[in-house]
């Protein structure tokens, strides 16, 4: 082990912190930890107490995102250029329990619980494999941008009004995107019922689980890296913790809708944007969310809840970003722009339209895969072309 | 690390702002409302916003 152990993420974490050290960010956790407290009692008091319960579940997100380094970017990465699988198969093994667990409970409470169903389209297709892209200019997907920007990663905290800006954008922009071809979204629960849905979603995960395993096999390697205990137990905390999310929220794991929403509520206050002229924004359930406060709004809690927990892990474990040319932050900046536009696009971001599409049985997340591992394999030659 | 901590206060000031002027300019919350704890069983159908959506 090196003294500076180099994470995948491209982060540089420092060394184990001596006793003394740790004590010292114990206690920096401290206000912290206050501030996070007197968030959920606010929350509970001034909002809703289910307002308060998400943004705890935001906060457990966060933590697991930062502590154990979860990044889906940098799995799929990972896969593509070390043919290194651990991360891939940590992602399958939190769709599967994930999915253990929705599918059954959107057919016990049809009326209470929605799934991620977008429609299979032109847009979907073109977004996704932009957004993979993307992300890997950028690393950072949708959770990913929110958890290091938490932490305090100066690229991701910049791209994160920028994903604001495009995810607004996208979602005004989402009726013509749609006018260029769409299906009626597919849902595998209402198909096939919870248990057929199940065993559809995990053949699927089996067989590109076989194909990962299978691609990194090919790189030479003769044990090839498709185990990592930290990442597995980190995705099965996430998988229990999108469940909780569907169960609270009655909607599963998001994350871009809120960006959309604040970027749709600064344009509508500034004067630059009429909602009751814009396909999506008039529709009554987006309308009325842009007259009432974020505050009210499940994916903007979340959000809030994975910033503030990645926040609480760097108190212990502060990254350190390497040094970006003026080049690279312009490069930066306009992936994280259109991170956010061709997330609207495409129905949801690794989250949305990944975690969340497969996990309740909608076929959109599967098409979402497949476009967006084509585009990050576009991504992964553009980061290593502007040395990222 | 004190660029960082300079950066992450810009960053998180940024937000507090954004969400004081959320606060202060939208409608008022209506807690008769308030939603129940769990959607699940509640018998009401969720009407938040996802990114799924369209």
């Amino acid at each position: 082990m090196s003294s500076i152990d180099r994470h995948p993420s491209g982060m540089s974490l420092p060394p184990a912190a001596s006793a003394a050290e740790t004590a010292h960010s114990g206690a920096s956790r401290l206000p912290l930890t206050l501030a996070i407290v007197a968030a959920l009692i606010a929350l509970a008091w001034f909002v809703s107490l289910r307002q308060s319960a998400l943004f705890l579940v935001g906060v457990g997100m966060g933590g697991i995102l930062a502590g154990a380094r979860f990044g889906f970017t940098t799995g799929w990465r990972r896969l593509i250029e070390q043919r290194d699988a651990s991360g891939v198969i940590a992602q399958l093994g939190l769709l599967a329990v994930a999915a253990a667990i929705s599918m059954p409970l959107l057919a016990a409470f049809p009326n209470d619980l929605m799934a991620a169903l977008g429609p299979p389209s032109i847009s979907l297709l073109v977004g996704a494999f932009v957004f993979g892209a993307a992300m890997q200019i950028a690393d950072g997907c949708g959770s990913g941008t929110l958890y290091k920007a938490g932490m305090g990663i100066p690229l991701n905290m910049a791209i994160l009004p920028m994903f604001v800006l495009g995810s607004f954008l996208g979602s005004a922009h989402l009726d013509r995107w749609l006018s260029l071809g769409a299906t009626a979204p597919v849902g595998l629960v209402n198909e096939a019922g919870p248990l057929g849905a199940f065993g559809i979603t995990l053949l699927g995960l089996v067989i590109v689980g076989g194909l990962a395993l299978a691609w990194a096999r090919r790189g030479g390697a003769q044990t090839p890296s498709c185990v990592d205990r930290r990442l597995l137990v980190a995705g099965a905390g996430l998988a229990l913790l999108a469940a909780l999310n569907l169960v609270l929220a009655g909607q599963p794991w998001g994350v871009v809708y809120g960006f959309g929403l604040w970027g749709a509520k600064i344009a509508t206050a500034a004067g630059a944007f009429d909602p009751t002229t814009n396909a999506f924004w008039s529709q009554p359930g987006n309308f009325n969310a842009l007259s009432q406060t974020v505050f009210l709004d499940v994916t903007t809690i979340t959000n809030l809840g994975i910033l503030a927990g990645a926040l609480w892990i760097s108190a212990r474990k502060a990254p350190s970003a390497t040094r970006l040319t003026g080049r690279q932050w312009l490069i930066g900046l306009l992936a994280g722009f259109l991170l956010g536009y061709s997330s609207r696009l495409a129905f949801g971001c690794n989250v949305g339209a990944m975690v969340s599409g497969i996990s309740t049985g909608s076929l959109h997340g599967w098409i979402w895969v497949a476009l967006a591992f084509c585009g990050s394999l576009i991504g992964v030659r553009l980061r290593r072309r502007y040395g990222f | 690390m004190r660029v960082r901590n300079l950066t992450l206060l810009v960053f998180w000031l940024g937000l507090a702002l954004f969400f004081s002027w959320d606060w202060l300019h939208s409608k008022p919350v209506n807690h008769r409302l308030e939603p129940p704890l769990f959607a699940a069983g509640s018998g009401q159908a969720p009407t938040g916003g996802h990114c799924s959506a369209f």
